[in-house]
């Protein structure tokens, strides 16, 4: 598996899930930088410049849908797709995900599996390890 | 059924009034009135009206004895006829006469009773309907075909605030503040429908608050009248007031909403481990063994999350059964510390319990009282930085004959506009979030069980940065509590 060597923020106050998604794309030669809520998440998208950033929607301080139009509006992270990661029922609605570049959502409980390939689709990154490969694995 | 009694008092044509109310009245006064003055009007004319009869009677009888007695002195030119004779055939058709004069006058006065006797029945009648109206909490305004009010209740002079006005008319567009009660009316008047009923929700605010201000929600359910003379006598508006039956469902769907995020985030973590187990991701048995403690961690944390939230129901349900025991709450203090001691002992925080020489007893529920006690040191000490203090506080209070206990901790503190949410169910302050795991029902279990199980108090006092203090009180015997209570 030779993953590019982009790099992905990942951000959620649940340090079990940073720490899952983590090691799932590290192990798919992803590089990953991870924040604990949404502010420590923006100075890290400024600071790292990452390919994408996953976010959970319910965070302190900062939520996910308002970081994603933080880092829509300013110039440097203005194109840096994100993937949403609720743990609610229901998903966002067009208005809300306006003014974003929210490409994507996955609702919890995820699987690391399908998220890995949902990254890989939206980065357009070559992969052997689809779906029914990662079963086979 | 309201509608029903509205009907019965004030439909507008009043024939529905007369046939419920007094139906041998009404038969007789043809409908038209209702009023308790105008009955009794209407029955002196029945009597009047009666006794016309009985003139015509007694005229026609006189009429008959003149002519016997005519006939009598034409008849004395002709062979004297005796006396006596004479008087017969002049009394005898007198006394049958004044016989049926007097059986018919007997008659009408029965006929005067029984209307007297329908007539206090109907005051009776419509005195317990106004009661019935009066203490009703749903408002009830009944108009007329003409747009006019009919009827209020105090229920409706309170919620609608009805304006004074000297209009003779009482149009509803002067008396009624609220358009769109106003305007609902007059859209089921215009309906044309007296089989029409029809309810609505509706926001009203207190009458004559400025406009933004709160409003509660009523159920409003508006009939038509029925009339023999036009499409719609009148309409009928029953105003009930479920403001609380909004609040309770909408804190349901907050809690379903709640309580399934607060679920899935260990199921989550659970169901991502396994798949990363199963998936070949853990390379080496340090991180495999990682994976297995952290899927019990969070096995764990789920259970606890469950047993909670079905002990809070258990409780706002009145279905839990307790087994109340003097408990020697020094005793319990200490117990609950041994729980705790390890957690504290990880940030270096003691923990110390204070109280006198005396015994501190109450009765109370032996687990539940642990689980209050776990709850409170749990969090003094989850949320109290490395080296602090937890000190629990055990007193009688004779004052209100109860055991006094109180947690102390040196810690955070609680912001003042977070104090009066802590005991709310999934309740977190946002900013601690991060200091420690929580599932946000603890409180709220420990409040339950300490006032409704316990019949006792539970009050916070804190300050930002300085510490937290939550004191319990329970009642030395449930009886002595439900008497202080009474």
């Amino acid at each position: 598996m030779s993953g590019p060597q982009r790099t992905v923020l990942v951000i959620d106050d649940e340090a079990h899930i940073t720490h899952v998604v983590s090691l799932k794309l590290r192990n798919a030669g992803y590089e990953v930088v991870t924040a604990a809520d949404g502010e420590e998440g923006f100075e890290a998208a400024l600071q790292h410049a990452p390919s994408l950033v996953i976010t959970d929607l319910q965070m302190p301080y900062l939520d996910g849908l308002e970081l994603s139009k933080k880092l829509k509006k300013t110039r440097e992270t203005a194109d840096t797709p994100v993937l949403m990661l609720t743990a609610r029922g229901f998903g966002l609605t067009d208005g809300d995900i306006e003014d974003t570049n929210i490409v994507g959502m996955l609702s919890k409980p995820f699987s690391p599996r399908e998220m890995l390939n949902t990254i890989q689709e939206i980065l357009g990154d070559a992969t052997d390890s689809g779906p029914s490969d990662a079963k086979a694995a | 059924m309201k509608v029903g009694t509205a009907v019965i008092m004030w439909g507008a044509a009043g024939s529905a009034a007369g046939a419920v109310l007094a139906p041998t009245i009404a038969s007789m006064i043809g409908g038209d009135i209702v009023s308790p003055v105008v009955i009794a009007s209407v029955t002196a004319s029945v009597a009047l009206a009666a006794a016309i009869p009985l003139g015509w009677l007694l005229n026609r009888d006189v009429d008959r004895l003149r002519r016997s007695a005519s006939r009598a002195l034409d008849a004395g030119s002709a062979p004297a006829q005796r006396p006596s004779a004479l008087l017969r055939s002049v009394s005898e058709p007198m006394h049958a006469a004044i016989e049926q004069s007097a059986s018919e006058t007997d008659s009408v006065m029965d006929r005067v009773r029984e209307l007297e006797i329908h007539c206090r029945i109907t005051d009776g009648e419509r005195d317990r309907l106004e009661e019935v109206l009066e203490s009703l909490q749903d408002a009830v305004v009944v108009t007329n075909k003409f747009g006019e009010l009919k009827l209020a209740n105090p229920a409706a002079a309170e919620i609608l605030g009805l304006k004074q006005t000297d209009d003779a008319s009482r149009s509803i567009d002067k008396i009624i503040e609220s358009s769109i009660v106003r305007r609902l009316i007059h859209e089921a008047h215009d309906a044309g429908m007296a089989s029409l009923r029809k309810r609505v929700e509706i926001e009203l605010a207190e009458p004559g608050a400025e406009e933004g201000a709160p409003t509660r929600t009523y159920e409003a359910t508006l009939a038509c009248l029925p009339d023999i003379k036009a499409p719609i006598g009148g309409v009928v508006l029953i105003l009930r007031d479920i403001s609380r039956e909004r609040e309770i469902s909408q804190m349901k769907s907050e809690f379903v909403s709640k309580a399934s995020h607060e679920l899935r985030t260990p199921l989550s973590s659970i169901n991502a481990y396994v798949e990363m187990l199963l998936d070949g991701e853990a390379t080496d048995e340090k991180s495999k063994a990682e994976f297995y403690q952290i899927i019990k961690n969070e096995a764990d944390r789920l259970g606890r999350l469950i047993d909670n939230m079905l002990n809070i129901s258990r409780i706002e349900a009145g279905i839990v059964q307790a087994q109340y025991e003097d408990i020697d709450f020094v005793k319990a203090a200490t117990d609950a510390i041994e729980v705790i001691e390890p957690q504290a002992k990880l940030k270096d925080i003691s923990i110390r319990v204070k109280s006198g020489p005396l015994l501190y007893a109450a009765e109370a529920d032996r687990d539940m009282l642990q689980q209050v006690y776990l709850n409170l040191l749990s969090n003094a000490v989850k949320y109290t930085p490395e080296g602090g203090r937890v000190t629990v506080t055990v007193e009688n209070d004779e004052t209100t004959g109860s055991v006094m206990i109180t947690v102390a901790d040196t810690g955070l503190g609680i912001p003042p506009d977070a104090l009066p949410m802590v005991f709310e169910k999934f309740y977190r302050i946002e900013n601690y979030k991060r200091v420690a795991k929580g599932t946000g029902l603890g409180l709220s279990l420990v409040k339950h069980i300490v006032e409704s199980v316990h019949n006792g108090q539970i009050v916070v006092t804190s300050e930002l940065g300085m510490g937290s203090q939550f004191i319990v009180s329970i009642p030395y015997t449930r009886d002595r509590a439900l008497g202080v209570a009474a």
